[in-house]
């Protein structure tokens, strides 16, 4: 056991690097919860966003030759967003106009998202499991050997961002009252329909950028199932970090700290890999059971609203 | 509803299926009498057949075909006309009743025109043939034409909202077969070449029709129908474990997890424990129960205690029954902090998998059930009748009447298998389909699951404690043990579907193997929507799953469209009941349902 610097610079940065995917899908989760909607469909959205992402990228290279093209990636980041938040509204329709049960519906997306792929994957490349790897990946930002992809940084702007929009802006105001009090606030003239499918596709838009993230930027193809449980588990830091930006920054670190110790633990005498791959697993469940009782969750979270 | 009995909506009602039927009678093929390697059909239509070969497959006679066009069009002017006349919703039930009888004389000609090539050929000429589209619309048409005629009829609606719990899954199967079909529409060339735009249209509407029909073909084959049932034993285990979840209020995402943990402790006790057959094959059955239910145990035990929600930790615990599992069987030796740690588990190889269960703890293969030792036994079917006898003749508690009938069912089981029965040899299709005992403990399941849920105190207190946990409460249960309770049952019905694979070779082999399928854990939340957590509803809904499950098999095989086109029907069909079907509210809301069922006696009487 050698806890040497080149060893804690790499857990730094895989720390960074694991962090980024449930950065951005538990700040996309607040902004769902806030409105009122339990999206538990951000998993299955993530790897609808990867798929889109590497989908998007490769299918360009075979057109246009493999490039480099520097504006490639940064369309297929865009295309994961647009296709997470179409999900994700999917999701709004049939949980918002629908009154359907919220996580039944988000289940269903989960459940859809483990299987199309395959289709999609059959279709175009004749195997169930993998897109072909693009050559186009994200490039790097920073210095030698701290490079990290540019979604990494925008996952950390985001929290103020994020701080800022739902508690300095009128509309993040809104927003936490539909999520609060649906009633009071349509009382006041606020629409609750609109801003309840405003913070679910937003929260399907950030997870797609998640799941473009795993695709393109941490890896170079998608991979059935690639997004093993981030969603669930960035709910989890949702709730840790008590639906507040800067809380989810620092549980979401916690959860990135775990899943990168993981990493670097494997190939070592330390711990036997199987078992050190659901570290991430038992930290959620211990999260959840010591300290969930102490925060609390928007009022009207989970209820469909009639007017 | 006084706007849904004006007649002119149900003529405009009329209109539009009419419509829809005329279309698909001139795009879709009416028959297929032969079906090329590859999937491409010669597709009969009345206004031009597809011949991929030029011209009809030799000897074969297309006049049936017009005879039966022209009788169509006279009996689709007639329904369109019907609803404006005297007769109106009456009418309709004789329109519907003559498309019935029109679809199966399309049946019988069809046939016949096959049947007449073959007689005169050595071999059979044609031999995969099938309706087509176009006549299925026939039949589709006078269903909704009997469905149009009862809705409309006096307290028709009422009769549908009595039944929501029919029509919502019946509705969504439907509406997430149509998205299928367009899926598999866009995803899939159309083998064969087209001259114009209709005869493209027809080979995509045939190659929907093909994929349909491969997926439900176990209906008609006996091997595909025993293969069915064998993926549907699974799957009711697991529908069970999700439904009793919802009946009590909780949403179990667990039953992956806690079949993993089932499957580990039926082959623990199935490897280890040496014993004679009658102690050693209940324990290991009773280990997989207690081992899935006390992990789902756990994950009630957090919420009751700590309020931990158990959708996020039932999820987490999947992961980590998964880890641990791997963990048990993919090594022998692990280095903890520089120190070895010998295990026993693994079966010597390069595959991830454990010792073989021994032959004392086996369930039954099938075979040895219907028939041990190539006689075919009574023991089953006696079994079955003297335990519902007493169950039906004695006439007293509960209790007495279960007891009654479990022993006259054993008292049944050993007479029957006393008795000497005929000589019988099953081919060689269907020895191979691994179907066993587990199927049987599955039947038992949904037993259990209907007498404690409906008939017993405690399962009285599971659905208060679901429809108003509050007034549950206050009524006398106990919150917190209930959860743990329910979560336990719900762990130990998921943890029973692994007696299929690790006991009962569902498999291939009896043993534990990397290859698990733990996933069906999930099937189990379609399952059990489907079949809206009853007891009846999830064997069928089971069944269907099972059906479409190893069509999809065939589905793969002869066109190559991936075998996930049936968990993607799965997730679509939650995502619709979970959406009511996209109905009207009064389909889903019991209130409103009450509302409309009250208004339309009142309107019957009046």
């Amino acid at each position: 056991m050698n806890l040497d610097t080149a060893f804690l610079t790499a857990l730094f940065l895989s720390t960074l690097r694991q962090t980024t995917p449930l950065l951005f899908t538990a700040l996309g989760g607040m902004f769902s919860e806030r409105s009122g909607v339990v999206n538990i469909a951000l998993e299955g959205i993530i790897l609808f966003g990867a798929l889109t992402a590497a989908l998007v990228v490769e299918r360009f290279e075979a057109a246009l030759g493999p490039g480099p093209h520097p504006w490639l990636p940064w369309l297929g980041v865009l295309a994961a967003m647009a296709v997470g938040g179409l999900v994700a509204w999917v999701h709004g329709v049939v949980s918002i106009r629908y009154r359907a049960d919220q996580i039944i519906s988000g289940t269903a997306i989960n459940l859809l998202a483990a299987g199309a792929p395959s289709l999609v994957l059959t279709y175009f490349y004749g195997n169930a499991t993998s897109s072909k790897e693009v050559a186009n990946r994200l490039p790097l930002l920073g210095p030698e050997g701290f490079a990290l992809s540019p979604l990494v940084y925008l996952a950390f702007l985001l929290v103020p961002l994020a701080w800022w929009v739902l508690f300095k802006t009128p509309f993040g105001l809104r927003l936490r009252a539909v999520g609060e009090h649906p009633e009071a606030a349509d009382t006041l003239g606020v629409n609750v329909y609109r801003l309840r499918y405003v913070g679910v596709v937003l929260s399907g838009v950030l997870a797609g950028l998640a799941g473009a993230y795993l695709a393109i930027g941490f890896l170079n193809q998608f991979v059935r199932g690639m997004s093993a449980g981030m969603g669930f588990i960035a709910l989890a830091a949702m709730i840790f970090g008590k639906w507040h930006p800067v809380g989810i920054l620092f549980s979401t670190l916690l959860f990135g700290f775990a899943s990168a110790l993981a990493i670097q633990l494997q190939g070592t005498e330390i711990l036997p890999a199987v078992l050190v791959q659901a570290f991430p697993y038992v930290v959620t469940v211990l999260v959840l059971a010591g300290f969930i009782g102490r925060s609390r969750p928007p009022a009207a979270v989970g209820k469909p609203y009639e007017k | 509803m006084g706007v849904l009995t004006d007649r002119k909506r149900l003529g405009v009602l009329v209109l539009l299926g009419g419509g829809l039927t005329f279309l698909l009678w001139y795009l879709a093929p009416w028959a297929v009498p032969h079906r090329l390697f590859g999937g491409e059909g010669v597709l009969l239509n009345p206004f031009g057949h597809h011949l991929p070969q030029g011209s009809l497959p030799q000897g074969y006679r297309d006049g049936w075909l017009y005879t039966l066009f022209y009788l169509g069009l006279a009996w689709l002017g007639l329904s369109l006309l019907l609803p404006w006349t005297k007769a109106g919703p009456r009418g309709l039930y004789l329109a519907g009743a003559l498309g019935l009888g029109l679809f199966l004389l399309a049946y019988a000609l069809f046939q016949g025109s096959v049947a007449e090539v073959n007689r005169l050929a050595e071999r059979p000429l044609l031999r995969r043939y099938s309706m087509g589209l176009g006549s299925y619309t026939t039949l589709a048409y006078s269903l909704y034409l009997l469905l149009l005629a009862r809705t409309f009829s006096p307290g028709g609606l009422a009769f549908l909202v009595r039944r929501r719990g029919v029509v919502v899954p019946l509705f969504s199967l439907l509406l997430a077969s149509l998205l299928g079909g367009v899926m598999v529409a866009v995803l899939k060339e159309s083998p064969g070449e087209a001259a114009s735009w209709r005869e493209a249209l027809m080979l995509k509407l045939d190659l929907i029709t093909y994929t349909y029909q491969l997926l439900y073909s176990p209906l008609v084959n006996p091997s595909g129908f025993l293969q069915s049932l064998l993926l549907a034993t699974p799957l009711i285990f697991t529908g069970l474990a999700v439904a009793l979840g919802f009946r009590g209020g909780l949403f179990n995402i667990g039953a992956p997890g806690q079949l993993i943990l089932g499957a580990i402790a039926a082959m623990l006790v199935g490897v280890y424990l040496p014993g004679p057959r009658w102690l050693v094959l209940p324990l290991a059955i009773l280990a997989a129960a207690v081992a899935g239910g006390l992990w789902g145990a756990l994950a009630g035990w957090l919420k009751a205690r700590f309020g931990a929600h158990e959708v996020i930790n039932t999820i987490m615990f999947n992961y980590i029954a998964a880890s641990f599992f791997l963990f048990l069987i993919s090594a022998n030796e692990y280095k903890f902090f520089g120190q070895t740690l010998h295990l026993p588990f693994k079966y010597p190889g390069y595959e991830a998998r454990s010792y073989e269960v021994r032959p004392e703890a086996r369930l039954p293969h099938w075979t040895e059930l219907v028939a041990p030792g190539g006689e075919l036994s009574f023991a089953l079917p006696l079994a079955l009748l003297l335990g519902l006898l007493g169950y039906l003749l004695v006439r007293k508690g509960l209790g007495h009447r279960v007891l009654a009938a479990f022993l006259l069912g054993v008292a049944g089981y050993i007479l029957g298998g006393l008795l000497p029965g005929p000589q019988v040899a099953f081919g060689p299709d269907l020895t191979s389909v691994r179907l066993n005992g587990a199927f049987l403990l599955a039947l038992l399941a949904l037993l259990f699951f209907h007498f404690y849920v409906f008939r017993t105190v405690g399962g009285y207190e599971l659905r208060a404690l679901g429809l108003a946990p509050k007034a549950a409460e206050y009524g006398g249960v106990l919150a917190g043990r209930k959860v743990v309770l329910i979560m336990f049952l719900a762990g130990a019905l998921a943890g029973l579907a692994a007696t299929h694979y690790v006991l009962g070779g569902g498999i291939d082999e009896y043993r534990l193997k990397q290859s698990l399928p733990y996933s069906v854990g999930f099937d189990g939340i379609a399952v059990a929507l489907m079949g809206q957590n009853t007891p009846l509803g999830v064997g069928l809904a089971a069944w269907l799953f099972g059906i479409l499950l190893t069509g999809g098999l065939q589905v793969n095989l002869q066109l190559g469209i991936s075998r996930e086109l049936v968990s993607v029907l799965q997730a679509l069909i939650v995502l619709f009941i979970a959406a009511g079907g996209f109905l009207p509210r009064y389909f889903t809301d019991p209130l409103r349902a009450a509302e409309v069922e009250l208004k339309e006696e009142k309107e019957v009487r009046a």
